[in-house]
């Protein structure tokens, strides 16, 4: 075994942690400003939305030559690497850190205030407890997504604009993504064996540490805490490791738990303007790094509209009708996978969700799934199934590899959500279903689907999004297992297609106009369908509402 | 030892209707059972209360009682027939209202009778006339979220009612109302037990308010002790309508404090 595989694992989690734990200290802020802030808060939350809802693989073009360009060597590759995963990884996070703020009970905001507590001791003392046990909760599906692009954007190739930068026109930073794709590239099947191993065994001593240190957080800092607190002190990291699937098990319970708490305790926090110089000072930071943000975006955006001639935009714009139509075909992918999703979750999630040792039985295992980055191990399953799917379906065989990597990339967040969901139903409510013997579809109809409404639509959103990441490395794959398959997996007809094949040949201006198409229709989407739905949920179907208990 | 501390009301009928037998229930994982040996029992045309401190386990039995969580031992019989599920006969009404948000009035009371075969408009009328009932003719189309506590808690008495049981559960139902409201709704829970116009045969109400209690019942389950058993049955032996002015019903409320300060013999 090549013993630099567990570094470039260790690089690879390291790189990740370090960029979550940028997000949440930057999300501290930027939430702590919102709250202050109302005009902050309407500039911030759609922003975010809709940051949130453009796949990361839509910024690629804009961040490779913003970065590559601008700071040349591995600096500019490590920086657009870390950029991309950030982006992968922040807006679950921020977007997770405000809502926590936003509902801070309101009593303990009065005590705060009430004893003129410093900005800093507030932060310490309420509003950071208070946040850590949605940040624990989201800081698992943000290691999945970054572990995910992590085999995107560890490697990459821009044709002319990386080939005088990086050796052989494919930069690379280092790190467990790029040994896959190095053993892949080079037919070496037992080194890519022993990289998923390494990864495996990153995910689950990950997992099983976040599973702890959730309950932990859950037990500690959740209002209303469900169960005992438990005292780790000192012993503490020893025991992170210990017993992996008793840790799996009692995430369950922490999703359990936090989905009552959620529903037990929906008090919003008081705003105010102006406060301490601190508490300011919180609020321009906030500010600053949002601005920071925006401004990095429209520096590799302004660069790239520069680096194009102007007749070769006017190519792109006469292109138009036949880029929409490539977004379309990715959309009709897309929705296929989602629809497949949202069958499974709603079957499987409410079985697991309702007979608990079969969801304590299954739900680790799901969740470890949903850890491992699904391009790590599909060119295996692609090799080993090619063969027979090509003989079966000679047209339609790549069609099916991409609906695969796609679900594989995503059903877990609208089955997670679901199930969530579900467990957050009020047991009044179950009552009811069960003393007056309602059908089974009767009951999926007019209570189970209407009450988890709200948390499908989050899922799906989150699914719907991730599909894209996966569909956009089904359609061009060339290198995914070059002795089996010497064109690799690749469909003409889609818009990620384009993008990435554009890429691969350095024909930035055109990868990234199609680019700003989708991220337009997503912006469209966003609003029109996701956001309303999101609002329809939020008028009628909080099931909370439900309960009175004046 | 229970012990009984008046005679008969005149108006229940000595027809056992639903009955717990050596009740016993113990939360998974914990070592002591909330309570034990429960003997209890609503006749014909009786209202039954149970009171007793927080935490003995009121609410729980009366989850046992509807089926909805399984004894550890014992039995519960409706009409003499043993029970295993939960069943619409014995109906719960929750002590945190609850209507299904995205419902109207009428939808919340129809969907108890989704498996019942009945016709779409025969089950509108069904519904309609429940509401009415319970004084929310007029309200069919209104959302939960667009009525008062007591309107909320009218609806989900019509659900109760519409599914046709035979014996309605209260689980402190008047516990998040105003005095007025709640007044209003003590007075129809009251009559609709001895309604024709309803299937119901009797009811089992659980509250703190002991002066709701003896304004309510013809027979009251004192329960405490850890774990808890039954220590007193009363009978209130009062004329109906009743009002706290009227003789004796401070001394009935006197009675009932005092049973609960008697400890169980464990």
């Amino acid at each position: 075994m090549d013993l630099t595989i567990p570094f470039a694992t260790l690089a690879t989690v390291g790189r990740i942690f370090a960029l979550i734990g940028l997000a949440i200290v930057s999300g501290h802020l930027l939430a702590y400003a919102a709250i202050k802030s109302r005009r902050f808060e309407n500039i911030y939350v759609p922003l975010v939305n809709v940051f949130e809802s453009i796949p990361v693989i839509g910024f690629l073009p804009l961040v490779l030559v913003a970065f590559v360009l601008t700071f040349h060597g591995p600096i500019g590759v490590e920086l657009a690497v870390d950029f991309l995963v950030f982006d992968a990884v922040a807006w679950n996070v921020w977007i997770g850190i405000y809502q926590a703020f936003k509902t801070v009970p309101l009593h303990l905001v009065e005590v705060s205030d009430n004893y003129n507590m410093s900005f800093w001791k507030k932060m310490t003392t309420l509003f950071v407890p208070h946040s850590i046990p949605r940040v624990t909760s989201n800081v698992f599906s943000s290691f999945a997504d970054a572990f995910f692009y992590i085999s995107v954007s560890e490697v990459f190739t821009a044709g002319a604009a990386t080939a005088s930068l990086c050796p052989g026109g494919t930069c690379s930073t280092f790190g467990i993504g790029t040994l896959i794709t190095k053993y892949t590239v080079s037919g070496d099947l037992a080194g890519v064996y022993y990289c998923l191993i390494s990864v495996a065994v990153a995910v689950i001593v990950v997992t099983v540490a976040l599973s702890r240190l959730s309950r932990w957080a859950v037990a500690k800092f959740g209002v209303d805490t469900p169960g005992p607190i438990k005292r780790y002190a000192g012993r503490w990291r020893g025991r992170l490791v210990t017993s992996p699937w008793r840790a799996f098990r009692n995430q369950t319970n922490v999703f359990r738990g936090y989905a009552s708490r959620l529903r037990a305790s929906p008090q919003e926090g008081t705003r105010e303007e102006g406060g301490p110089r601190t508490a300011k000072a919180a609020k321009y930071a906030g500010i600053s790094i949002v601005l920071a943000v925006v401004a990095l975006l429209l520096y590799g955006s302004a660069s790239l509209v520069a680096s194009v001639s102007a007749q070769t935009w006017y190519g792109f714009f006469e292109e138009t009708p036949q880029l929409l139509e490539y977004v379309g075909a990715d959309y009709v992918r897309v929705s296929l996978i989602a629809l497949a999703s949202l069958v499974l979750a709603v079957t499987l999630g409410y079985v697991l969700a309702t007979r608990r040792r079969a969801g304590d039985a299954a739900l680790p295992v799901i969740q470890i799934l949903a850890a491992f980055p699904a391009p790590t191990y599909f060119p295996l399953l692609f090799i080993a199934t090619l063969p027979f799917l090509e003989h079966l379906l000679p047209t339609l065989y790549s069609e099916v590899y991409i609906f695969i990597l796609g679900f594989l990339s995503c059903f877990y967040y609208v089955f997670f959500d679901f199930w969530i969901g579900v467990q957050a139903i009020p047991s009044e409510f179950v009552e009811v279903t069960r003393n007056y013997k309602l059908p089974f579809l009767t009951k999926m109809r007019r209570v189970i689907l209407p009450a988890s409404l709200p948390y499908m639509i989050t899922g799906i959103s989150s699914t719907i999004n991730s599909a894209w990441a996966g569909i956009a490395i089904g359609e061009y794959w060339p290198s995914i297992a070059p002795k089996v398959a010497p064109d690799g997996l690749q469909v003409k007809f889609g818009m990620m297609y384009y993008i990435s094949s554009n890429m691969a040949n350095g024909e930035i201006g055109a990868a990234a106009y199609v680019s700003l198409l989708f991220a337009i229709v997503v912006a469209i989407y966003g609003i029109a369908f996701t956001r309303n739905l999101m609002d329809l949920a939020r008028k009628k179907y909080v099931v909370e509402e439900g309960i009175f208990a004046a | 030892m229970a012990s009984q501390s008046t005679s008969s009301t005149a108006s229940s009928k000595e027809r056992k209707v639903l009955e717990g037998q050596d009740l016993s229930f113990t939360f998974p994982g914990a070592q002591k059972p909330v309570f034990k040996d429960i003997n209890m029992f609503t006749n014909e045309d009786e209202f039954v209360a149970i009171v007793g401190p927080t935490g003995t386990g009121k609410s729980t039995l009366l989850r046992v009682l509807a089926q909805l969580i399984p004894q550890g031992s014992g039995k519960v019989l409706l009409d003499g027939v043993e029970v295993t599920r939960p069943s619409p006969k014995i109906s719960l009404v929750h002590q945190s209202i609850a209507t299904f948000p995205w419902m109207t009035a009428l939808d919340n009371v129809k969907l108890v009778l989704a498996g019942s075969g009945m016709e779409e408009n025969d089950a509108t009328q069904l519904g309609k006339r429940m509401l009415g009932l319970v004084g929310l003719q007029g309200f069919e189309g209104y959302y939960p979220k667009e009525m008062s506590g007591g309107m909320r808690q009218r609806v989900a008495i019509a659900r109760a009612l519409a599914a046709s049981p035979e014996v309605l559960l209260l689980d402190e139902p008047f516990v998040h109302l105003d005095e007025i409201t709640a007044n209003e709704i003590r007075k129809e829970v009251y009559d609709l037990v001895f309604n024709p116009a309803t299937t119901l045969k009797s009811a089992v109400l659980v509250s703190h308010n002991l002066h709701e209690v003896v304004r309510l019942a013809d027979r009251v389950y004192v329960m405490n002790g850890s774990p808890a058993v039954i220590v007193e049955v009363m009978k209130i032996d009062l004329p109906r309508p009743r009002t706290e002015r009227d003789p004796g019903f401070l001394d009935y409320v006197d009675l009932l404090y005092k049973g609960l300060n008697v400890k169980a013999k464990l």
